[in-house]
């Protein structure tokens, strides 16, 4: 044991010897206390067993056996559906009469649920910015496109949340001054 | 593992097609489905999504350029797939993208293929909060380990943008699990 001159405090043997070593994994304890996230590392969903390997097959059948398995008619009768459809198109344009006088759908004809249903469904792979270009933008107010009302709280989260460089949005400074 | 280049090539003529298609199936299908999986929650929806994104390369096959990776198509395909099925599932439901998420998180509890704990289950219900974006680039960083080089190029969003988008994300599901 060891004496202090001055005070008369002690120390266990080796005290100050091993004191950088224990310094160095206590904080490396720390810092990986710090370090783990509380989040968990595998999220707990399964798949019926096998699935895998038989994926492999149910995937196959409807794409390539499918077309392998394609029906070919030995008798194409096609070539006389045309013939008929052509006859009976002649035979509709001669004996309807007035068939211009009848009203035209047009797009305004179209209900907008429609239009809605349309534009949820169809994969139109078309880009913000090719969207941009094909809408006039002049006409339409937030209100036409959006069901509720924009608060300001949810503008400024958008911005926070994905836009990086605030010079991205062209601003016109001039309009703040 | 076959080259990608070599792939795509087979893949593009009718004689080397089926075979070359078999091994890309087998290549992605497992890191695919889990993509899904993470996005539409249930088991049945993940694999009739994930046999759409196959049909779709299949059919779409011609179509790739090669403007940018294989897998990052594909994953975009199946990113794609997985957002307009739930869409059309909100409205086949008649109710809202967030009623939605919710009733999927509510649904993993009596799902037979689903064995998480309750953390796990809470870390559901805190993804359901996040916007979609997010939730993605938490889901395609933490869960399936993808860089962000790879990842920008699915999502086509900068490496900047998704490390926000992802520490963003992080502090919030923290924030859950903590307090919610």
């Amino acid at each position: 044991m060891k004496k202090d001159k001055e005070n008369n405090f002690k120390t266990p043997e080796g005290y100050f010897d091993s004191f950088h070593d224990r310094l160095m994994d206590k904080i490396k304890q720390e810092e990986a206390a710090a370090g783990e996230s509380i989040i968990p590392k595998t999220d707990g969903f399964t798949v019926p067993e096998a699935y895998f390997s038989n994926l492999t097959d149910d995937v196959l059948s409807k794409t390539i056996s499918s077309e392998k398995g394609k029906v070919v008619q030995l008798k194409p009768y096609r070539k006389f559906f045309y013939g008929a459809a052509a006859a009976a198109a002649v035979l509709f344009l001669v004996f309807v009469p007035n068939w211009t006088t009848e009203p035209q759908i047009g797009f305004e004809d179209l209900a907008h649920t429609e239009i809605d249903d349309y534009f949820d469904t169809a994969q139109l792979d078309m880009s913000s910015y090719e969207i941009a270009e094909a809408v006039s933008l002049e006409d339409i107010e937030l209100s036409d496109v959006m069901d509720d009302n924009l608060e300001v709280e949810n503008i400024l989260d958008y911005l926070d949340e994905n836009v990086e460089d605030i010079e991205e949005l062209n601003l016109d400074y001039s309009d703040y001054e | 593992m076959i080259a990608e280049e070599t792939l795509v090539n087979k893949l593009k003529q009718k004689k080397s097609q089926a075979k070359a298609f078999e091994v890309l199936v087998n290549t992605y299908k497992e890191r695919l489905y889990w993509h899904i999986r993470r996005i539409v929650l249930d088991h049945d929806d993940a694999d009739d999504v994930l046999q759409n994104t196959f049909i779709k390369v299949y059919r779409n096959i011609d179509g790739f350029k090669g403007d940018s990776k294989l897998y990052s198509w594909m994953y975009r395909i199946a990113t794609n797939e997985s957002l307009t099925f739930l869409k059309q599932k909100s409205k086949k439901l008649g109710v809202s993208d967030e009623e939605l998420k919710n009733s999927m998180v509510e649904n993993l509890q009596s799902d037979v293929y689903f064995e998480g704990t309750e953390i796990q289950l809470k870390l559901q219900k805190a993804l359901a909060t996040l916007p979609d974006k997010q939730k993605l680039v938490f889901s395609m960083k933490y869960f399936q380990e993808m860089k962000y080089d790879e990842i920008s190029e699915v999502l086509e969003t900068s490496v900047g943008a998704l490390k926000a988008s992802y520490h963003l994300a992080v502090k919030k599901i923290e924030t859950y699990l903590k307090d919610g």
